[in-house]
């Protein structure tokens, strides 16, 4: 458990430097900083991926069993998929809302109490794996390493609140840019972002990333509880918050798509949905009573 | 005469159902009904996550006191995702859905058949946001064999018009992908269909059965016997995993033994058996420890093993005992006479034992392992029995489950799955072209649309002429 937990502080050291690069990139607009800020970023995917592998090593199952453990996921998942993102479209300034999310992230989960940080063995539910992955594995005597629905199910759901809230971030710079476009009177700092019209595209498509994996995790997670629980839908709160927050996306893309809802008020349902998240993922898990062991 | 006037008539009652009819039908085909009922759907189903569902009376009023308890009973919000009118909402959606699909289905599956523009209008690209325009220094039969390898090496399908000098060009790619919303609408009918075919023809049940016990399955022609039941344990002594060993038995024969554990049940002729949970058993227990007390003695005599419904003798006294029952939460209900257990939880374990003075039945006492004494065993003599201890019976908790309509809402999910794909990943795109020799240059004209994520439109006509430009 120590090596997890030296990664961590390393990685929370280095988020907060991507974030002030980032930061700084886009006052200053030196080309080397944003460089060094992508390169920072990748150094901090790295020490995040540590975290991860150092704790599946320590825990002896896949690290996705604890909040903390979860938090590290969505970490991971929302830096790969922003650097992804960088990659394609070439914009910066994105970057420091994004890493700022993530800093808000390990600050968060650095704050957790001890009892979700905790190496724990998995209990008798949690203990899914696929048979023909096993069975494979174990000609080379792997089985160990064998991963199922519950590996499945946290990663595509983590996928998808990766997509969420690199949405979330574009649909605050949209709200800017848009506002600073309307009066026309865009400082310097703020014309460095892209078009409003490109924020609210790229936005979409990360929305457009994430409902789909949230719907995969939704029902990956039905297919888990038909072997789990007997059940593949029983209400539970945490159930209940991701349909509600499938449907909020669902929403922001028929009104897209059929009333050509875009802009301003798309940002809006944008924001609306990553609360959802939020409530769905912390809020459920502490306030609402349920089957859910965590995340 | 009479017929005209009927004709009038039942004319008459059909433009009244018609009306009614293709209001109702208005109504669905409403695109503002699709996000009224799915912000509905997310707004209403936050109250159920609120309330606790399904929990007793006495929760609620303790909770919300008499008045809210009352409304919350009235509105049905304590089990409301069954509820009239959470349901109404889910079959809303459903129709729109269906009255929808109705009505743009068809022309849109035609449209994207016959796609191809019948005449094709130069003018059209500069209608288009967006469009590039780049001017070459070769011949229009050199440009138009490099476009259509361009084109060609992007996997875009392309119609071709005009004559030398003059080329005009259709390309498409990606219709399928219109598609998308189709199939992820048509999954969420199949999901829906599997909820409804699965709570009417399906039923769920507990079993807790003792090892060694068999058990009849509801609605099916086969029992089920326990046959062993054990928990596997952490180093630290955590519970790893509890598993049963359960045999299918038809006709009286053993047809099937399978291991389940929590995430892996036995699936039987359409029927599952999960490991739910597991405990001691009220009615069993193995063996009891029995102790012997002499009157005006403190300490207890010898203690004896006696295993269940066998007779043991009582050391240094004329008795011998039988152990003929158990129960593990010891209740009472005086007005049929009988004893039950409350709970499954040992709270109160009694044994009843039979006790015989020779071959003399004298007395069926219950003994009492948290209260020995209160009652004397064997009246009138000088000796008592104390119920000092046991080894329980396990039982395995199994939850049984027939549903089947659980292979259509999987059938669903995969349509949704594949609807995802086409709906965010493949992407239609239409480009016009227009070759036109210019002199000694060749300038192309080119635009088009794209039904989602203009960006990659954007990119793919730079693409496109730089391609035509650089080699
Ligand atoms: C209440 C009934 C619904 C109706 C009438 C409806 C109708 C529509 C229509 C007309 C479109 C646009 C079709 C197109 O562009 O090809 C669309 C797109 C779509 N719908 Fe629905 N819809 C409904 C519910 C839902 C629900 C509940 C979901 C999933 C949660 C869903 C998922 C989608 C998706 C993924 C798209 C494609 C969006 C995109 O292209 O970005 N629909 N819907």
């Amino acid at each position: 458990m120590i090596l997890s937990l030296v990664f961590f502080t390393f990685s929370f050291v280095f988020y907060i430097l991507t974030t002030a690069l980032y930061l700084g990139y886009w006052v200053f607009k030196k080309k080397w900083l944003g460089q060094t800020a992508t390169a920072m970023a990748f150094i901090a995917l790295a020490s995040t991926s540590m975290i991860l592998i150092s704790r599946t090593g320590e825990s002896g199952h896949a690290p996705f069993s604890n909040l903390w453990e979860s938090m590290m996921l969505f970490i991971w998942a929302t830096n790969v998929a922003y650097l992804f993102m960088e990659y394609k479209y070439k914009f910066k300034v994105i970057g420091m809302v994004v890493m700022a999310i993530e800093s808000l992230g390990m600050l968060s989960a650095s704050l957790l109490p001890y009892k979700f940080k905790s190496v724990e063995p998995l209990n008798p539910a949690l203990q899914s794996k696929w048979h023909w992955m096993t069975d494979l594995l174990s000609t080379w005597g792997l089985e160990k390493y064998a991963i199922g629905w519950l590996d499945f199910h946290v990663f595509t759901t983590f996928i998808g609140y990766a997509g969420f809230a690199i949405a979330f971030g574009l649909s605050i710079l949209y709200l800017i840019k848009e506002r600073s476009e309307e009066k026309g009177s865009g400082g310097a700092l703020v014309s460095a972002f892209p078009p409003s019209r490109v924020l609210d595209e790229m936005s979409y498509r990360a929305i457009a990333w994430g409902f789909p994996f949230l719907g995969v995790g939704i029902v990956s997670g039905a297919v888990w509880a038909n072997y789990a629980w007997g059940t593949y839908w029983s209400w539970d709160p945490k159930e209940t918050w991701s349909l509600i927050t499938w449907f909020i996306y669902a929403a922001y893309l028929h009104a897209r798509v059929t009333r050509g809802w875009r802009g301003k008020r798309a940002a809006y349902i944008s924001i609306a949905g990553f609360l959802a998240v939020i409530f769905l993922y912390w809020g459920v898990s502490f306030v609402l009573p349920g089957l859910h062991a965590y995340a | 005469m009479p017929d005209k006037a009927k004709d009038a008539k039942t004319g008459r009652e059909e433009g009244w159902l018609r009306t009614i009819g293709s209001k109702i039908w208005y109504f669905f085909n409403s695109l503002k009904l699709t996000l009224f009922v799915l912000i509905s759907l997310a707004v209403l189903s936050i109250f159920g996550t609120v309330v606790e569902q399904n929990a007793p009376v006495e929760q609620y009023l303790t909770q919300y006191g008499e008045k809210w308890t009352s409304w919350i009973m009235y509105t049905r919000l304590n089990d409301m995702y069954h509820a009239w009118w959470f349901l109404a909402f889910l079959a809303a959606l459903a129709l729109n859905i269906i009255v929808c699909t109705f009505e743009r289905f068809p022309p849109k599956w035609k449209s994207l058949l016959v796609h191809i523009p019948e005449k094709f209008d130069p003018a059209i690209i500069d209608r288009f946001s967006h469009r590039e325009t780049v001017s070459l220094n070769a011949g229009s039969d050199a440009v138009r064999d490099r476009l259509l390898k361009v084109l060609k090496k992007k996997k875009y399908g392309v119609s071709e018009s005009g004559t030398k000098g003059d080329y005009y060009f259709y390309a498409w790619k990606g219709r399928v992908g219109r598609l998308g919303s189709d199939f992820t609408h048509i999954s969420l009918l199949l999901i829906l269909a599997g909820a409804i075919v699965g709570s009417y023809a399906g039923y769920k049940d507990f079993f807790a059965v003792n090892v060694g016990g068999t058990v009849s399955v509801p609605q099916a022609e086969f029992k089920l016997r326990l046959d062993k039941f054990w928990i596997e344990y952490y180093d630290s002594g955590q519970v790893k995993q509890y598993k049963s060993t359960l045999t299918v038995l038809e006709d009286g024969k053993d047809v099937l033994e399978k291991q389940i554990w929590v995430n892996e049940p036995l699936d039987y002729k359409g029927i599952k058996f999960y490991q739910s949970s597991y405990g001691q058993s009220w009615n069993r227990i193995q063996e009891a420890q029995i102790a012997v007390k002499h009157k005006g003695k403190e300490a207890l005599g010898e203690t004896i093993t006696v295993k269940w419904g066998e007779t043991a003798k009582v050391p240094g006294t004329r008795y011998s005992v039988k152990l003929a029952g158990y129960t593990g939460d010891f209740a009472y209900d005086e007005a049929t006479n009988q004893v039950f257990s409350k709970s499954a939880e040992a709270v109160n374990p009694a044994i009843r034992v039979e006790v015989f003075d020779g071959d003399k039945e004298i007395a069926t006492p219950w003994l009492f392992v948290k209260y020995p004494g209160i009652f004397p065993a064997i009246p009138n003599a000088d000796e008592d029995l104390v119920f000092t201890g046991y080894v329980p019976v396990m039982y395995s908790g199994i939850s049984v489950n027939k549903d089947p309509g659980t292979n259509i809402v999987w059938l669903g999910t995969s349509v949704m799955g594949f609807g995802f794909i086409l709906a965010f990943f493949v992407y239609h795109r239409r480009l016009w072209v227009h070759v036109r020799e210019t002199g000694k240059s060749t300038e192309v004209k080119i635009g088009g649309t794209i039904n989602k994520n203009t960006l990659v439109l954007e990119k793919e006509l730079k693409d496109i002429t730089e391609s035509l430009t650089s080699d």
